[in-house]
């Protein structure tokens, strides 16, 4: 009798791992496929694209002679469209952070994805992968950026000036006041082990008798965690990657950041971009009312 | 309604949880279980009628998890922000958990049966003090349980558990127990209200919210996020079950990333524990004995170091533990006084 049911036991349980394993390939399947439609929707809308600018100019006759002063005006176009469309939103996050949870990480459409947010008007933007990638090569990743800036807003007007923060010396570079995006690479150094490095520096004080324990509370260790340098929590966080989780992404400072979801960085759209931007102006934040 | 309630899952949800069960489990979850209010205005009814419907919620909810073998839940009950809240709706909630506290207390068979120990994270003291005699009877009287766990965080906020963890450290310095250059990552996690649980697996938000509203921020960093748009009071066992899927398509490259963190953590006590054996030989040979040392002695050192770091770290978490304890115990034995 015991040896019949532990049998059955034993068939079921094969069974039921045998129909998880299905689920879990159709699941994985219908991921696939949703991102191969991405790419193929993509490279359609580039066909169209090319399709247009190579039509358009025949058929208006300029061919070649007015290449350079198009692409100029195109770029002056597109900027003052962008910040007409970061304008037009009901709100605007001050701060986004993009956390990238892919494994593969394309510094071309990260900094295409930073110019976006400072044409539209966003301060700060952090650039964030949990293996510290972007911290290590932030000389490349600042470079492409200017780069992007270059090619897709024209010249690197006064207006988009960047500033590059790093971390370990803030203080001597926060000194360009003129700027109106400040660009940071993060790992999770900035996140718990800086969150610890805070909570020693109030340890030492006490151990040498300048603060006392029971005055240290939130806005202390607050204090104490942003230093000199005010930047606000980021509001957005735009999360790259299909993985559901922050990776270790500033623990103390996503307290009410916002987080929405794109499938890749790779490649995405302008427009994609500006959905999700649309889909932030329409949360509402009732702060614990 | 009694906190967890009784019953069996339907021939269909057997089978799927048994499905379900072929994968990884989540063995901690954790909810967010926001939408009462909503519901309450979607449904024409008195505010306070939707709470209570999320708290009965709670217990169908805790069944689910039973029957799926996740051993551990932690629920967000009562927000420090919550206080800025209406005093009418403040006191009718402190009104719900004085019941259902009360409740829980005439369920002491159930919940052994089911071996539930119920502890309460949060700061306490900002609660009336008969709600607190009440919270410290239930913890007192289930610290002994160890089957299952449920950790309800009342008046809680994640920066104020992780300021109170370094007011802890700052005052385990202040009375000599540890040095300012023990903190560390592991020991501010078991400073935390959480310290006795492993992070959560899983973190469920219900009603279409994209935020963590200052719940978990520490504990969450390497979990799996699950924001659903279904309201709390009319959450189902399939909502659960989606996410549970959810996690079990994260899980591969979530235990990557956790192992990776966990590697870095190891890497950076060495990193410290080396630094301060580097000083104290600095402070020794500054005194006139000898200088180059062979690695071999520098290696002893690192290790005695590390022992007595780690004796430091222990006996400062032994005192906290028993202060925590006795906290809870001194209020039952004001209320067994009264």
């Amino acid at each position: 009798m015991l040896v019949q049911s532990l049998k059955k036991d034993c068939v079921m349980a094969l069974v039921y791992e045998f129909v998880w394993r299905i689920l879990h390939a159709l699941l994985h399947l219908q991921r696939a496929l949703i991102s191969w439609f991405r790419v193929r929707l993509w490279n359609w809308r580039l066909w169209k694209r090319a399709v247009a600018a190579l039509l358009v100019p025949l058929a208006l006759g300029f061919q070649n002679h007015k290449k350079l002063g198009s692409s100029a005006g195109k770029q002056g176009l597109r900027r003052v469209r962008w910040g007409a469309d970061g304008k037009s939103l009901e709100k605007l996050p001050m701060h986004v952070g993009l956390l990238i949870v892919e494994e593969e990480l394309h510094y071309t459409d990260i900094a295409n994805l930073v110019v976006w947010c400072m044409a539209v008007g966003i301060s700060y933007v952090s650039v964030y992968d949990h293996q510290g990638i972007f911290r290590r090569n932030n000389s490349r990743l600042m470079d492409e950026i200017l780069k992007q800036r270059h090619d897709l807003l024209g010249l690197d007007s006064a207006k988009h000036s960047l500033e590059f923060l790093n971390n370990r010396n803030e203080k001597q570079d926060h000194q360009v006041l003129s700027c109106q995006a400040v660009v940071k690479a993060l790992s999770p150094d900035d996140g718990k082990p800086s969150i610890v490095r805070a909570a020693q520096e109030l340890c030492r004080a006490v151990e040498e008798k300048e603060r006392r324990s029971k005055d240290i509370d939130v806005h202390m260790l607050d204090a104490v965690l942003r230093g000199s340098v005010h930047i606000p929590d980021p509001d957005l966080v735009l999360k790259f990657g299909s993985l559901e989780s922050t990776l270790g992404f500033l623990p103390w400072h996503i307290r009410l950041s916002e987080f929405i979801s794109l499938p890749s960085h790779t490649d995405l759209s302008y427009e994609d971009f500006f959905s999700a931007l649309t889909r932030y102006a329409t949360c509402e934040q009732r702060q614990g009312k | 309604m009694s906190w967890i309630r009784e019953g069996e899952l339907s021939l269909i949800e057997r089978l799927s949880a048994n499905i379900l069960k072929a994968g990884p489990m989540p063995k901690h979850v954790a909810f967010i279980m926001d939408g009462n209010r909503r519901y309450a205005r979607k449904r024409h009814v008195e505010r306070q009628e939707g709470h209570t419907q999320g708290f009965d919620k709670l217990a169908e909810t805790l069944r689910w998890c039973l029957n799926l073998d996740i051993r551990e839940v932690t629920v967000y009950a009562f927000s420090i922000e919550n206080f800025k809240r209406c005093k009418e709706e403040v006191d009718g909630l402190m009104e719900l958990a004085k019941q259902k506290f009360a409740r829980l207390l005439e369920e002491q068979e159930n919940l052994e049966k089911h071996g539930v120990c119920i502890r309460v994270l949060g700061d306490l003291t900002l609660l009336p003090l008969d709600l607190q005699q009440r919270i410290a009877k239930a913890v007192v009287s289930t610290r002994k349980h160890n089957k299952c766990f449920l950790n309800v965080c009342f008046a809680y906020t994640s920066r104020h558990e992780i300021a109170n963890a370094v007011r802890e450290m700052a005052s385990g310095v202040e009375q000599g127990l540890i040095k300012s250059s023990d903190v560390s990552e592991s020991l501010l996690s078991k400073c935390l209200y959480s310290n006795n649980s492993p992070d959560p697996d899983l973190l469920i938000r219900t009603s279409g919210e994209v935020r963590l509203s200052d719940f978990l921020l520490w504990q969450t960093s390497y979990s799996c996020l699950v924001f659903q748009s279904v309201l709390w009071p009319e959450y189902s066992f399939w909502n659960l079950c989606e996410a549970i899927l959810q996690y079990q398509l994260n899980y591969l490259s979530l235990q990557k990333a956790r192992d990776l963190h966990r590697e870095q953590q190891a890497l950076q006590q060495l990193e410290a524990d080396r630094h301060c054996v580097a000083e104290l030989l600095l402070m020794h040979s500054g005194n006139g004995k000898g200088n180059a040392m062979d690695t071999q002695s520098r290696q002893e050192h690192l290790l005695t170091y590390t022992a007595e770091r780690e004796e430091r770290v222990r006996g400062f978490l032994e005192a906290l533990q028993q202060r925590r304890d006795s906290y809870f115990t001194d209020l039952t034995s004001q209320v067994a006084l009264a």
